[in-house]
This record gives structure tokens, C-alpha cells and sequence, in this order.
């Protein structure tokens, strides 16, 4: 064992998780976080020799798309991380990046990157026997636009487009993460409003994603009246989105050190209303589909994730959450206005489709709960505290309506030397590759859809 | 059902959206290459019971071989320039394409230009400009029945 794959072995057997991986540059080094119980976020240096690193994969599953993308886009080789696939590199040789699957009667059905529906491009190659799944690679990255390494040189404050833009289904997540990371190398701190003013548009951009994935889970069934419904509440919530802040994604509604966000009291009184008959028309229409019988049938048993395969994939969000995993970056956000947060968790959390349709529910109501209490008083702008210590990197983790997405920024100066993003999405994609094994290729759209992976910020 | 049927029809008469007034349709063959995923979420409610332009004849079809417009949104990455010249190849002429959103129309596109191949008109000839960050699912209806009245 190397001291780096002691030390990893150690931090993991602590109190601490595997939050990401990426490396600075093609000479390395490469960094590695983990996040601890109270949301402080260790960012660890690990030197790079003659262009590789030991591999942490076999203690970490969850890094083995880290150190794949650092090979792709950075060159670096992972000592142990036998075979290395092509992440981000797409190669065309098949045997490259595919798993084979031999045997009699295994064919391949090749999907995407175009699909049938709107839904974003990203291309899947099934491994079957009849019509049941065995293997799922997932070759996605098409739409890597190299956000990143387009940040590089940007001002401090003026990086967080680059993040933002990475996907407008987290936008606010994205932006948060990013502005939390900055502050935190500048040794500035987000005081009570600032904190409560981020956690008002963490919690609308929760609200209408969760509408959107329960619409989405419906339309994967072809229940079209239960997808419309819910669909004409996830317009609702993009609507009362730009009411407040101009942008039916919130987009340009996060910055760096301060918040512009203005509610005064009418329009505070005029918000709560339209959350309050969101509120009832969400819960109408879900007491709706728990009576619908043919829905319902749909669920159970379907993309089945375990509480122990989910921790050791990495899951993370309502997915992980579905399976038992109890927890949620919320908890440990002590900049955020989240006091006494406790993640909701299903008696029976058995993993599979209606798990995570179910887990939507229980956060849509415990999102309805907090931005009621975070808007009990106008809103004016504030500014984040001057104080701390300056520092080189910052680093931080923020629930989105995906899971855990962290953010970590070395800066050169004033400026952004290196920015890396790991979304929830990111870290889920490896869960539903394993949620869809041994399930029937017509239910994979299904499946997909009680995840709801963003592919914009995953590609980046 | 019921319930979920007469909601939705309560709401339909609440909106109360325009009759069509035309008889023609247009099949749209939706590809995203390279976006942030704001003009999916956006083209996704043009479906839904606030916009229903599946009233005037417009819908999204599976396949660009069904397709009389190509539908683009991104700023056209390297890694969908092929899939993107793959679907256009595959449908039937006479054919249209319209370009979805900023990034596909070149405007303030953040990534690396060494990723990038776009915008929509470097690759092809673009019929339609539906520009916004994302455009909103009216924008987007308005477009899509512009194009259909002028090329119908």
C-alpha cells in the first residue's frame, strides 16, 4: 500500500466520505475531497509520478469516473484502474469502452445519443439476453463543452457563470456551491440573510425539479394525464420563479459575496399565496396517482438500488435516500439557512422506482415547509462578511435536487486557476447503470426517469 | 383518473387557451447538441396545459425520418456534430431547421472553442431563430406556428 491509499483507507474508516477527484493539471497533481460530518470539505494533494498516481478504485468504487476523466482530459494514468476506460474520450473502438458480455443468445442494442423523446443526448449500449438487461455502459459526454477549462483565467467573481451555465436544472446548486467555494478562499462568510436569501432559491429550484422528475416519472409509465398534471405545476413553479427573481431558472440570481434578491412585504405576502396553492394542487394530484392502480403496479421492484450497493456507487439525493442512505449536504451546510435540517426517510426503503417517486413527495413537502418559514419577512440585499483568513483553494458541498454537488476553486490572484464541478448527477450516473441490471430493457426509460439525471453538468 | 381528468379539464377551461384556426400540422424531431438543458426543460412544457401546441397540428416526433423540422438546441459540441449531420441526413425532403436558444444561435457561448463546432448555421442552413437563454415555452410555440404558416 502506498501512504496516499493508506491515508484514503483511513479518512474513509473515520468519519469522512468520498466527495471527488479531479487533477490540477496534465503534470498533476492530482486532488482528492472528502467531506465530513459537519460540511467541511478536505481537498488532499496527491504528487503525480512520471504521469500516474495509484488508483483508489478498489477502495473508493465511487472514484472510478474521476480518475477516468482525469486520464481522458488530463493524461494521468491511475496505477491498479485495470482496465482504464474512455470516460470523456470518445473512442471508436467498442471493446475500449464497453464491458464484454459473452455467451449465447447476449446481443446489443445501441441507444442514443439522439433519443425519442426531448430529452438530452447521451448514448447507451444495453447488453441482453432476450429482453432482459445484464450490462449498461453509458457513454455520455457528448455534450462536454469544457466549462472548466473555459474558466480558467476568469475574475474570482465573475467565474460563476462558467458553473451556473453548466446546467440550468441546477443552476442555483451550481452557483451556490461556486460562490460558497470562493468566499471561503477570499475569507469572507455568508451572514443570516445572505444564508437565507441562497436557501430560498436552493428550495424553489428543488420545487420545481421535484414536479418536474414526478411529471417525468408519470410520462415513463404513459400515465399522460398524471405527467400533464404535474407538468402544469412545474410550469406554475417556473412561472412564480420569475416573478421573483426575472428568471423562470433562476439563472443570474446567485453571486459571489452578497445577494441582490429583493421580496418586500407585498410581494413576500404574494409569494407565500402561490407556494401555498402549489402546495395544495401537488398534494391533490399525488393523492391522485397513489389511487391509480395501473400507476402504482408500475413501480414496485423496478430499478432496484441497495443501501449497500448505493453507498458503495457513491449515490447520492433522493436516490440515495430511497435506499436507506440518510443523509443530505443540507445537514452540514452551516452557511445556508438549513438550522435543525433532518433529511426525510422512507419507513421502507427498499431502492427501487416507487422509492424514489416517494422520495420526491417527502422533499416537495419538506421544501413547501422551509420556504414558508424562510419567508416569514421581506427580503433586502446583503453582502457576505469580510474575516477570515485569505486562502488558495476553496471548496464546498451543496444539496441539489440530484444529490451532493461540490465545488472546489484554486485561484491565481484574483483570478480562477482551476475550477472543478462534481454535481449529484455525476455521481449517480454509475447507480443507474446498476439499478437497470436485471431489470427488462422496456423498463429502462422508467428507470432513467426515477433518477432524473441531469446530463448538462455532468458533460460540463 | 377521474379526479386527475377533471382537474386537468378544470384547468384547460381556467387557461382557456385560443382555437386553432388552421388545418396543417408540422412534425418536429428535437436534438440537443450540447446545451445546458434549459431549452429541454423549456420544450418540454410547450406540451404542457398552459401552451398545448400540439392543438395547432405541432408535435415532437420519435424519429427525424418522420420529421419535417430539425429542432436544435447547444452550441453544437464536437462529440454531436456527427449525430447532429446523422438525423438531418435521415429525414425527408423538403426539410426545415430551426435553431433553439442562444447557444445555437452562437450568442454568448461560454465553453473552449476546441470543443465546440457550432453555431447551428456553421453546420447547416437554419430556417428559423428562436433566440433567449432559455426562450420561454410561448417563444417557442410563436416560432414553431410562425414557421408553419410561412412554409405550409
Amino acid at each position: 500500500m502506498s501512504p496516499y491509499r493508506d491515508h484514503v483507507q483511513a479518512a474513509l474508516e473515520g468519519d469522512r466520505t468520498f466527495a471527488g477527484l479531479y487533477a490540477v493539471a496534465s503534470r498533476g497533481p492530482v486532488r482528492v475531497a472528502f467531506a465530513r460530518i459537519d460540511g467541511t470539505i478536505d481537498v488532499e494533494t496527491v504528487e503525480v509520478m512520471d504521469g500516474a498516481a495509484p488508483s483508489i478504485v478498489d477502495i473508493v468504487p465511487a472514484a472510478g469516473w474521476d480518475e477516468r476523466e482525469a486520464h481522458d482530459l488530463y493524461g494521468i494514468r491511475f496505477d491498479g484502474h485495470e482496465p482504464l476506460r474512455p470516460l470523456v474520450h470518445h473512442d471508436l473502438d467498442l471493446a475500449s469502452w464497453t464491458v464484454a458480455v459473452q455467451g449465447r443468445d447476449a446481443y446489443q442494442v445501441a441507444v442514443g445519443p439522439i433519443h425519442a423523446g426531448v430529452i438530452e443526448s447521451g448514448h447507451f449500449r444495453f447488453h441482453l439476453v432476450g429482453e432482459k438487461i445484464l450490462h449498461v455502459d453509458a457513454r455520455l459526454f457528448h455534450k462536454h463543452r469544457g466549462l472548466e477549462r473555459a474558466a480558467e483565467g476568469a475574475e474570482l467573481d465573475d467565474g460563476i457563470r462558467y458553473v451556473a451555465r453548466a446546467c440550468a436544472a441546477c443552476a442555483v446548486t451550481n452557483g451556490v456551491a461556486y460562490a460558497q467555494a470562493v468566499e471561503q478562499l477570499l475569507g469572507y462568510r455568508a451572514g443570516t440573510e445572505l444564508a437565507r436569501a441562497r436557501t430560498v432559491l436552493l428550495e424553489l429550484e428543488r420545487v420545481w425539479s421535484h414536479l418536474n422528475d414526478i411529471s417525468a416519472v408519470c410520462a415513463g409509465t404513459g400515465l399522460a394525464a398524471g405527467a400533464q398534471r404535474f407538468a402544469g405545476l412545474t410550469e406554475r413553479g417556473r412561472r412564480l420563479n420569475a416573478e421573483i427573481t426575472g428568471h423562470r431558472f433562476l439563472f443570474g440570481s446567485v453571486s459571489v459575496r452578497g445577494s441582490r434578491l429583493t421580496l418586500d412585504e407585498r410581494a413576500i405576502r404574494a409569494v407565500q399565496r402561490e407556494l401555498a396553492e402549489l402546495r395544495a394542487q401537488a398534494t391533490s394530484g399525488w393523492r391522485e396517482l397513489l389511487f391509480n392502480r395501473s400507476f402504482q403496479d408500475r413501480l414496485p421492484g423496478v430499478g432496484v438500488v441497495r443501501s449497500r450497493d448505493a453507498r458503495r456507487l457513491g449515490a447520492t439525493g433522493p436516490a440515495a435516500r430511497a435506499s436507506g442512505i440518510e443523509e443530505d449536504a443540507r445537514t452540514a451546510s452551516p452557511d445556508l439557512g438549513y438550522d435543525a435540517f433532518v433529511p426525510a426517510v422512507q419507513n421502507r426503503a427498499l431502492g427501487d422506482a416507487q422509492g424514489r417517486l416517494e422520495q420526491r413527495h417527502l422533499e416537495l413537502e419538506q421544501s413547501f415547509e422551509l420556504l414558508e418559514a424562510l419567508l416569514d419577512r421581506p427580503l433586502a440585499p446583503s453582502a457576505a462578511e469580510n474575516g477570515g483568513a485569505a486562502r488558495q483553494l476553496g471548496a464546498s458541498r451543496v444539496e441539489s435536487p440530484r444529490g451532493a454537488t461540490l465545488c472546489v476553486v484554486e485561484r491565481d490572484g484574483d483570478r480562477v486557476a482551476r475550477v472543478h464541478l462534481r454535481t449529484g448527477s455525476y455521481a449517480n450516473w454509475p447507480v443507474v447503470a446498476h439499478a437497470a441490471a436485471g431489470n427488462m430493457l422496456p423498463d429502462f426509460p422508467l428507470i432513467n426517469k426515477s433518477f432524473e439525471l441531469c446530463y448538462a453538468c455532468a458533460d460540463r | 383518473m377521474l379526479t386527475l381528468l377533471r382537474d386537468l379539464r378544470r384547468l384547460r377551461r381556467a387557461i382557456a387557451l385560443e382555437r386553432p384556426d388552421r388545418g396543417r400540422s408540422l412534425a418536429v424531431r428535437h436534438v440537443d447538441a450540447g446545451s445546458c438543458n434549459g431549452c429541454e426543460h423549456e420544450l418540454i412544457l410547450v406540451s404542457s396545459p398552459y401552451t398545448d401546441l400540439q392543438r395547432f397540428g405541432i408535435g415532437i416526433v420519435a424519429s427525424p425520418r418522420h420529421a419535417d423540422v430539425l429542432l436544435v438546441t447547444g452550441p453544437v459540441t464536437t462529440r454531436m456534430r456527427e449525430p447532429l449531420l446523422v438525423a438531418y441526413a435521415a429525414m425527408p425532403e423538403p426539410r426545415l431547421v430551426a435553431a433553439l436558444g442562444d447557444c445555437a444561435l452562437g450568442c454568448n457561448v461560454l465553453g473552449m472553442g476546441d470543443e465546440l463546432v457550432g453555431p447551428v448555421e456553421a453546420l447547416l442552413s437554419v430556417d428559423a431563430r428562436i433566440p433567449g437563454c432559455p426562450p420561454s415555452p410561448d417563444t417557442i410555440a410563436a416560432a414553431l406556428l410562425e414557421l408553419l404558416d410561412s412554409h405550409a
